[in-house]
């Protein structure tokens, strides 16, 4: 809010998306992307306007029901990866788990699992600052998968990458929403934009185009 | 879950290792502070509780209101028992007399020479066995019904021991008391009592035995004296009417007393009163008042409140480095509550270390106690009350310093967080956390204020002139017997042959004591003034070797009995007479005596501590009273000539214990207690300015590195050292001045109420509170200097870089 008069950061923007597309989104720094995906991702409040999640109201719930629901369905995927420096690899893609009150011998084999899958066993008791750029945001990827959430919110994922490491990571992505899981991405990048089966162009909180 | 915690918890503080250690530092420290506090409070409160009866047995003390207002005895006149146990035949009493500072003889069976002698400056008292009863003294050999044998003595274990080797030899063994004309014979032994009591039995001897030998020269049927040293003790049963009897004590007295003139009244004293009522005395070594105690414990909150606000502004401040971790944690799904339970945990672990720490320096510290607090016995750092203390200080610390961050750590937006767009004006309210920090500030500056100002009233009393000369003046405990007298004339003649004896004054005491006889009198005109007058007793020399100063007329002549008498100068005064000349040649009466000239008038000496006012006093010679020898000593090796003067003691004296002292030690025990009161300040003043150093330093590092990026800006634009410097000193500066504000009321309130205890006192000038304020804001400086001067000096190249 500036000067009294309201300052909309997103404005009319009407979307579905359905189960098991990739949506990108694009724009300009500033047009909207990342608050776009905080509210989809139920991190950042709105005033105005509705969010329907699997046909239950995001917009009528309350804090501690908005976390259940995320919690179950959401993973994400950050560019500068956000991994916490205090814990292992093993720990850091353990930790969704622990907050979601999974039995300890469960943990265990499912972080296994995916240690295995992304053939990263070899580097679960480092620190992240032990590795480089692509495999810390593995990890990160790893980590929002381990709960086997139905939507993977990813902004830029690749941002901090150089393009081998990026492709490899978008590959990724792509295997993944062939297997049914539902992927919403912000990007820059045209070509990372075109891994998506669908795009939303925003611009100053609106949006522009979609494709 | 839990798991979990303790790993994160380990690797953060591995991690914040210089955050970690200040907090426990400071923590840990304080802990100390407050368990020392604690046990010496549950010590004195603790007095005498080991009694079963503890809340059933009450002293029967006196209270007496005259002109000068009202006066408390903690004893009753001899005659009160027998007509208490007539009409109270329900009720037990007892009654014992207390005799300090005695001389004990232990017979040997060969040569009287080989007798050893011990003097005992507490602990003997003439009991009857309900007395032992009463206390619950628990015999190891016979029994308390054996002190109904009038030569019949109890000893304690470890006097027994003193005396015999092994207290199984005591028994049957004789002893005797200021060499009297009769033995004692030991009929049984006692456990130890306690060390936190107000009856330290030693030694008990039979008070069938006192009476049988006149009381030792006590007043035993008269109504009209009454002394400390004469207690009578009650035993009451659960449902007693205790307000009932005690209006009946009330008028007691005048019931039986058969000249109707008592003024007394008699009233109860439980015994859970005894140790902490200044009116009255008690047979311990000290009173503390439940005031004392309040305020004791008062300056321990006062240092764990510093501890949990550094605590809390230290971990806000790190909270802003923890942010994007906190973020993280969010968005993976944990709940306000999962956090707050981290954060919480991980100030326990704190906490936790912290109080470990603290048990181990205060047991370190335990065995110097005794020299800060008037409780002189051993302490014992655990013991159930102080393990539970622990514990629950502990848990209150946790709480304390635990809340607020967890609080704020748990309201953190993720995104912000995540993106670590929180930064220190974001956590909490950052007035707040500057209140802390006055209030902080506030403590120490109150204990500063308060150490300037007991330490320049204690050397004021160190240095005050007190009328007379205390210095190099060695005083001896004498007789006054018919061995002694006839001694004394040879034993004056050869000190003053040594070549290191100046003067030598016989006398009742010296100047100065602890001791007061007062009388009435009349003066000038041969009728009673209102108001008493203070005896002091000397032979001819007393003015010369104590140096009192003469405004008029001679010292009086040498005689053995008293012809002429010396008055001080408030006597004049209050007697309305301003000329000490016009007191010359008028007679003076001390009480139903013949009345004799007044030759000299004395320049006022302050005859008790600087806390009492001077007194009317009158000196004349009286032999028959004299208690002491002052000695006047010229010499570069006191104690070398007191050494000398023993053996020549022993020479002239061997029936006798040596005992003496020098005056100024004598005096300088009046203020023992705000000694040991000034230490306690300068300590824990020396604890709250470490603690606020600690988290001064704590929140100043946080705001280097918060300020890096400002710091490089202001650097590139031409910033000059000592302008960055003050950047970071001004806040502190600013903050320590209102705490002044604060503090320095608060401090004067305290100290002038202090103050007032003395009669002669400093007056509490602006530059107490100058130092004070200087000193902190000096101290916050050099805490702040060494951190930002880094910063200042930092290459602004590399501060920008790194953004």
């Amino acid at each position: 809010m500036v000067g009294g008069k309201p300052n909309f950061i997103l404005k009319d923007v009407n979307a579905t998306v359905n189960e098991g597309e990739f949506l990108s989104i694009m724009g300009p720094s500033g047009s909207g992307k990342s608050t776009l995906l905080n509210v989809i991702g139920m991190l950042d409040e709105f005033n105005e306007g509705e969010y329907r999640f699997f046909h239950e109201e995001v917009h009528r719930m309350k804090e501690k029901q908005r976390s259940n629901l995320y919690k179950q369905y959401i993973g994400f995927v950050f560019q500068a990866y956000h991994l916490i420096d205090e814990l292992t690899v093993y720990e850091n893609i353990e930790t969704p788990l622990i907050y979601q009150d999974v039995k300890s011998s469960e943990r265990k084999a499912m972080v296994a699992d995916i240690l295995d899958r992304f053939n990263i066993v070899g580097k679960k008791d480092l620190f992240p600052t032990q590795l480089s750029g692509g495999q810390q945001q593995l990890v990160g990827i790893a980590r929002a998968l381990i709960a086997r959430p139905k939507l993977i919110l990813a902004d830029e994922p690749t941002g901090n990458l150089n393009s081998k490491q990026g492709e490899e990571i978008m590959n990724l992505f792509k295997q993944l929403n062939e297997e049914g899981v539902t992927i919403i991405q912000v990007t820059h990048s045209e070509k990372n934009a075109g891994y998506g089966k669908r795009i939303i162009h925003l611009l100053d909180g609106r949006i522009e185009k979609e494709e | 879950m839990i798991q979990t915690y303790l790993k994160t918890t380990f690797r953060n503080l591995v991690k914040n290792r210089k955050h970690a250690l200040l907090n426990i530092l400071g923590l840990s420290v304080a802990l100390a502070a407050c368990i020392i506090v604690f046990l010496v409070i549950q010590y004195e409160t603790g007095y005498d509780k080991h009694l079963k009866n503890y809340k059933n047995i009450h002293q029967i003390v006196t209270k007496d209101v005259d002109a000068a207002g009202e006066h408390y005895t903690a004893g009753v006149p001899f005659p009160l028992i027998k007509y208490l146990r007539q009409d109270y035949p329900q009720y037990t009493f007892t009654e014992m007399m207390q005799n300090n500072g005695v001389q004990v003889t232990v017979k040997q069976n060969s040569a009287e020479s080989n007798n050893k002698k011990f003097r005992e400056e507490t602990g003997l008292f003439y009991g009857e066995p309900e007395l032992m009863q009463m206390f619950e003294v628990n015999f190891l050999t016979g029994n308390a019904s054996l002190l109904k044998d009038v030569n019949s003595v109890a000893l304690s274990k470890s006097i027994a021991e003193k005396y015999f080797g092994s207290w199984k030899e005591a028994a049957g063994k004789r002893i005797n008391i200021d060499n009297s004309n009769y033995d004692l014979q030991v009929a049984a032994v006692f456990d130890d009592v306690p060390e936190n009591s107000d009856f330290p039995f030693k030694i008990v001897a039979s008070y069938a035995g006192f009476i049988a030998h006149d009381g030792n020269g006590w007043p035993l049927t008269d109504w009209g004296s009454n002394t400390s040293n004469h207690q009578v003790y009650v035993l009451l049963p659960e449902k007693a009417n205790i307000p009932a009897l005690d209006k009946e004590l009330h008028s007691f007295e005048r019931k039986y007393d058969k000249n109707k003139k008592s003024t007394r009244t008699h009233f109860l004293q439980p015994l859970s009163k005894i140790h902490f009522d200044d009116k009255l005395s008690n047979n311990g070594d000290h009173i503390t008042t439940r005031r004392s105690l309040y305020t004791l414990a008062f300056v321990g909150l006062l240092v764990i409140l510093m501890a949990c606000i550094n605590f809390v502004n230290l971990s806000t401040a790190l909270a802003v480095t923890r942010s994007k971790e906190v973020g993280i944690r969010k968005v993976m799904g944990s709940s306000k509550t999962q956090l707050r339970t981290q954060v919480f945990f991980e100030t326990g672990m704190l906490v936790i270390t912290a109080a470990v720490i603290a048990s181990g320096l205060s047991y370190i510290a335990l065995p110097y106690v005794k020299n800060i607090f008037a409780a002189q016995g051993t302490l014992s750092l655990f013991n159930t009350g102080s393990i539970v203390f622990i514990l629950l200080i502990t848990l209150v610390t946790i709480l304390l310093s635990g809340i607020y961050p967890a609080f704020i750590m748990g309201k953190f937006k993720p995104v912000e967080a995540i993106k670590s767009k929180i930064n220190t004006t974001k956590v909490g309210s950052i007035s707040l956390r500057r209140a802390l920090v006055v209030l902080q500030f506030s403590f120490s500056q109150i204990f500063i204020i308060a150490t300037i100002i007991a330490v320049s009233q204690m050397n004021f009393i160190r240095t005050a002139d007190l009328g007379f000369n205390k210095e190099s003046v060695l005083m001896l405990q004498m007789n006054s017997d018919s061995i002694t007298h006839s001694r004394i004339k040879v034993f004056k003649e050869e000190l003053l042959s040594r070549s290191d004896v100046k003067l030598v004054s016989f006398g009742l005491d010296a100047p100065s004591s602890g001791n007061s006889w007062q009388s009435n009198f009349a003066f000038d005109k041969m009728e009673d003034k209102d108001f008493s007058v203070s005896l002091k007793m000397g032979d001819e020399n007393y003015a010369n070797t104590y140096g009192l100063k003469l405004l008029a007329g001679r010292f009086y002549e040498a005689s053995d009995t008293c012809r002429e008498y010396v008055v001080n100068e408030t006597l004049l005064k209050k007697c309305g007479m301003k000329n000490p000349q016009d007191a010359i040649g008028k007679l003076f009466r001390l009480g139903g005596r013949e009345p004799m000239p007044v030759v000299g008038v004395v320049k006022d000496f302050k005859q008790q501590s600087l806390k009492e006012a001077v007194v009317p006093i009158v000196i004349s010679p009286k032999l028959k009273y004299y208690q002491s020898a002052g000695i006047k000593l010229f010499s570069n090796n006191l104690l070398k000539s007191n050494t000398e003067i023993q053996q020549l003691w022993d020479k002239y004296f061997p029936e006798y214990v040596y005992n003496s002292n020098f005056l100024d030690d004598s005096i300088n025990r009046y203020y023992e207690q705000e000694q040991r009161l000034s230490l306690m300040y300068k300590i824990y003043a020396a604890l709250a300015i470490f603690i606020s150093c600690l988290g001064l330093y704590g929140l100043v590092s946080f705001m280097v590195v918060q300020k890096t990026k400002e710091v490089g800006i202001r650097k590139v634009l031409g910033a000059s050292v000592q302008s960055i410097m003050y950047l970071f000193s001004k806040e502190f500066t600013v903050l320590i001045a209102i705490a002044f504000l604060l503090a320095a009321p608060a401090a004067w309130y305290l100290m002038n109420s202090w103050l007032k205890d003395f009669v002669y006192r400093i007056n509490i000038g602006v530059g107490v509170f100058a130092v004070a304020i200087a000193a902190s804001i000096l101290i916050a400086w050099v805490t702040v200097g060494y951190k930002s001067l880094r910063a200042a000096l930092a290459n602004p190249v590399q501060s920008l870089r790194m953004e």
